[in-house]
C-alpha cells in the first residue's frame, strides 16, 4: 500500500486491474486504491508477471502492507526476493512441488504422503510446522465415525495377577505380517461378501479321496476363477493385471509364530488329489522352515482356512497385490430348507474379501455363486 | 549487583584482573596519562603505575611484537588498538608470529588484543570496520565478541587467562549505549554461544552489536530465537546446530562486510551439518562489500538495520 498522501495511513483496494498470471509493465496501473478522499491508480513498480494478490478487493490495509507480488525476469521477484518458486508448468518431480530438507526427512521418517498435507507456506509450500501439525493430529480418528459408546472399565481384580505381563519385542515374522496386513488395509478398498453352501457332496468326495475339504474347495475355487478371471489378478497402483494361470496361495498357520502363504504355481493343472498332495507338502515344509523363497511368491489368489476351531465367518485381509481372498471356515450341520422340506445338511459360509478398487460387489457375488455351484455339484473334480 | 555500561564493564574486568594477577599489564596508544581514546583505562596509571599501563608509540606492529615477547617470558599483556582498523599495521606480528608461535616453537603466547570495532556513528572507512573475519581465517588466534556488559567483563577475563592469542572485539557503538548488571569481582565467561531470546520458529544468529539490533528487529515477531555467538573462534558449532534443529529457519546477521564474514562460516556449517533440519534457505543480512561510508545516511544504508533484519525474518517466516 503506497503512501497516498502525508496524512493517509491506510487505503482500500477498490479494484484489481490485473489478475495473477497477467503480464504487467512497469508503471502500468495494476490496481485502484481508494482512500477516504479519492481513488488512485497504483502503478506497477516493475515489469514482470503478477504472481500473487495478497490483499483482495474491498479490504483496507495500512500503508506499507504488501499488496501483490510481481515476478520479474530472471526469477527475482519483488517481495518474494530470492525464493520465487517457478510455476508448475515444467515437468518436475513431485508434480512441481519442492520440499525442504527437514520436511523431506520427516516425511521419510514417518512414512507420510506430503501430497495429503495442506501447506501454509509461500505458494502453498508444506512447512515443517505443517508436518508437525499433521503428525499431532494423525492419531486422532475423524469425528464422524466416533461412537459415543465407551467400553466398560475392566473390573479391578481383587487379587494381584498371578503373572505380571512381560513386555517383549515382536518377532521378525510378526512384524512382517503386521506390516503386510496394515499396508493391505491402507492400500485396498476391502469389502467382504459371504455365501452359504451345502457341503454334502464335498464331504462325501473328501471321504472317498481321503483328503480334507480344502483341496476340493480349492479345485472348485479354481474352476470359479476360470469363469471370473478378473478375480485372479493383481492391482499395483493403477496397473491391473489379469492372470491366465492360477497361482494359488494357501495360508498355513505356524502356530504361535505366525502365518505363511506358500504358493502352488499353475494350480489349474492339478486335480483335487494333486492339490491335496501339494498343499500337504507345502504346509509340512512351511512348518519346518524349508520353503524356498520363490515358493511364497507370485500368488494370484489366496485361500485361508482357519475353520478347524469352529468359527464360521471372518473378514480376511487381501494378500497384496492380489484383489481377492477366499475364506473357508467350519462345516456345520444345519437344518436347511430343500424343496419346501427341512433337511439336515453340512453347511459352510464362504467369505470373499475383495478390493473395491478393482471390481464391484456384483462380480464378487457372481464368483461366490459360481463357487457354490461347483461345490454343490462336486462329482470328483 | 552493580549496573554498568559496556565500557565500564570492560574497564572493570581489566582492573579486577590486573588487581588479581600482577603478570597482567596493558599497552597502547594514549592509554596511560590520557586514559585511552575511549577512556577504558581512565585512572589506571594512577592505580597501577606506568610500568603496568604503558603508553606506546603509534606503531601497532611494535605493540603486538612487544606483547608477544612479554607473553613468551611469562607476562599477560593486554594491548589496546585505538581502533580495530589499525590492527592491519600489526598484522604480521599477530598472524605470523603470535598465531604460529605455539605451532613452530611450542611456546604459549597468552596475549589479549582489545579491538574497538564497528560503525554506526559516522566514523568513516578507517574507524568503523569489523575485521574479525581476517583473523578467523588465520589459525592460532581466538576471537571473542561480547554483546552485553556482563559478557564484556567475563570474556575479557577469559581472554586474558587463555594461553592463546585472543582478539577481544569490543563494539564502540555499545560503549555508552548499553547498560546492564555486572557481577562484582572476577569471573570468567566461557567462549560459547548463549541464547539471548528463546523461540522455536526461526533463529537469528549473530554477535556483538548486531545482537541488540536483532533483538529489537524481532521484538514483535513470535517465536524468533536470537543466538548470540559471543565467540567466533572457537565457534560454538553445537549451539548453532541445536538452534537449527529447533527452529529450522535461519537468518545470519553480520555487521561486517558480507563476503567471507563470520556469518558465511556459520551458513557453511549449517549447509554441511544442519541440512536435513532446514525448512528454508539460510538468509544472510550483512554489510555489502563496500567501505563504510562517512556520510551518516549512506552509512545507515549499508549497515544491517532493524528494518532489514525484520524484513528478512518476516519473509523467511512466511516461506
Amino acid at each position: 500500500m503506497p503512501q497516498m498522501g502525508v496524512s493517509v495511513a491506510e487505503g482500500t483496494v477498490a479494484e484489481w486491474r490485473k489478475q495473477p498470471g497477467d503480464r504487467v509493465e512497469a508503471d502500468e496501473p495494476i490496481c485502484v486504491i481508494s482512500t477516504d478522499k479519492i481513488d488512485t491508480d497504483v502503478p506497477a513498480p516493475a515489469s514482470g508477471v503478477l504472481v500473487e494478490i495478497l490483499v483482495p478487493e474491498g479490504e483496507t490495509v495500512d500503508v506499507g502492507t504488501v499488496l501483490a507480488r510481481i515476478e520479474v525476469e530472471g526469477s527475482e521477484a519483488l517481495g518474494v526476493g530470492r525464493w520465487a518458486l517457478e510455476d508448475g508448468t515444467d515437468a518436475k518431480p513431485n508434480g512441481g512441488k519442492r520440499y525442504s530438507p527437514v520436511v523431506a526427512r520427516m516425511a521419510a521418517q514417518h512414512d507420510l504422503d506430503l501430497e495429503a498435507i495442506k501447506g501454509t507456506g509461500r505458494q502453498g509450500r508444506v512447512t515443517k510446522k505443517d508436518v508437525l501439525a499433521f503428525l499431532e493430529h494423525a492419531d486422532e480418528a475423524p469425528m464422524h465415525i466416533e461412537s459415543p459408546y465407551r467400553p466398560e472399565p475392566e473390573p479391578q481384580s481383587p487379587t494381584p495377577k498371578a503373572q505380571s505381563p512381560k513386555p517383549g519385542a515382536l518377532s521378525r515374522m510378526r512384524r512382517s505380517i503386521g506390516e503386510h496386513m496394515k499396508r493391505s488395509l491402507e492400500t485396498a478398498a476391502t469389502c467382504t461378501t459371504w455365501i452359504e453352501a451345502d457341503m454334502s457332496r464335498i464331504e462325501a468326495g473328501r471321504e472317498q479321496l481321503g483328503l480334507t475339504a480344502l483341496p476340493l474347495v480349492a479345485r472348485c475355487a479354481i474352476a470359479a476363477l476360470r469363469e471370473h478371471p478378473q478375480l485372479n489378478a493383481w492391482l499395483e497402483g493403477e496397473a491391473y493385471t489379469v492372470h491366465d494361470a492360477v497361482h494359488l496361495g494357501i495360508a498355513v498357520s505356524l502356530g504361535d509364530e505366525g502365518l505363511i502363504v506358500p504358493v502352488i504355481h499353475d494350480a489349474q493343472e492339478l486335480s483335487a488329489e494333486g492339490l491335496g498332495r501339494r498343499i500337504k507338502d507345502a504346509a509340512k515344509r512351511a512348518r519346518s522352515g524349508e520353503l524356498r523363497p520363490d515358493e511364497v511368491r507370485g500368488g494370484t489368489f489366496t485361500i485361508t482356512n482357519p475353520g478347524q476351531y469352529g468359527s464360521i465367518m471372518a473378514t480376511p485381509v487381501i494378500n497384496q497385490p492380489q484383489v481377492a481372498i477366499l475364506d473357508l471356515e467350519a462345516v456345520v450341520k444345519r437344518p436347511v430348507v430343500i424343496d419346501d422340506a427341512i433337511a439336515i445338511r453340512p453347511m459352510t459360509i464362504f467369505g470373499l474379501s475383495w478390493d473395491h478398487r478393482a471390481l464391484d460387489g456384483v462380480l464378487a457375488a457372481q464368483f461366490l455363486a459360481s463357487l457354490r455351484r461347483h461345490v454343490e455339484a462336486w462329482d470328483g473334480g | 549487583m552493580p549496573t554498568m555500561t559496556y565500557l565500564q564493564a570492560i574497564s572493570d574486568g581489566l582492573r579486577e584482573e590486573m588487581r588479581d594477577d600482577e603478570r597482567v599489564f596493558c599497552m597502547g596508544e594514549d592509554i596511560g596519562v590520557f586514559g585511552g581514546a575511549f577512556k577504558v583505562t581512565d585512572g589506571f596509571i594512577d592505580e597501577f603505575g606506568p610500568d603496568r599501563v604503558m603508553d606506546t608509540p603509534l606503531a601497532e606492529s611494535g605493540i603486538v611484537g612487544t606483547a608477544v615477547g612479554a607473553a613468551v617470558v611469562g607476562l599477560r599483556p593486554v594491548c589496546e588498538m585505538q581502533f580495530s582498523d589499525f590492527i592491519s599495521c600489526g598484522f604480521d606480528q599477530l598472524v605470523n608470529v603470535a598465531g604460529k608461535m605455539h605451532y613452530r616453537q611450542g611456546l604459549a603466547v597468552p596475549i589479549t588484543v582489545r579491538l574497538p570495532t564497528g560503525g554506526g556513528f559516522s566514523g568513516g572507512p578507517f574507524h568503523s570496520q569489523n575485521p574479525e573475519a581476517w583473523f578467523m581465517h588465520s589459525p592460532g588466534i581466538k576471537i571473542v565478541a561480547p554483546a552485553t556488559p556482563e559478557d564484556a567483563k567475563g570474556l575479557l577475563i577469559s581472554a586474558i587467562r587463555d594461553p592463546n592469542p585472543v582478539l577481544f572485539c569490543e563494539h564502540k557503538h555499545l560503549y555508552r549505549r548499553i547498560k546492564g548488571d555486572v557481577e562484582a569481582g572476577v569471573y570468567a565467561t566461557p567462549m560459547r554461544a548463549r541464547v539471548a531470546r528463546d523461540g522455536d520458529d526461526l533463529v537469528v544468529i549473530t554477535y556483538g552489536a548486531m545482537v541488540h539490533t536483532a533483538l529489537e528487529a524481532t521484538e514483535e515477531l513470535e517465536g524468533v530465537r536470537v543466538l548470540d555467538l559471543r565467540s567466533l573462534v572457537p565457534l560454538d558449532e553445537e549451539a548453532i546446530l541445536d538452534s537449527v534443529r529447533a527452529c529450522a529457519k535461519v537468518v545470519v546477521v553480520d555487521e561486517a562486510n558480507e563476503l567471507c564474514a563470520a556469518g558465511a562460516q556459520v551458513a557453511a556449517l549449517i549447509a554441511e551439518r544442519g541440512f536435513e533440519d532446514l525448512d528454508g534457505p539460510v538468509v544472510r543480512v550483512a554489510t555489502p562489500n563496500v567501505p563504510i561510508p562517512f556520510s551518516p545516511p549512506l552509512e545507515q544504508a549499508v549497515l544491517p538495520s532493524v528494518d532489514r533484519i525484520k524484513e528478512a525474518c518476516v519473509e523467511l517466516l512466511a516461506y
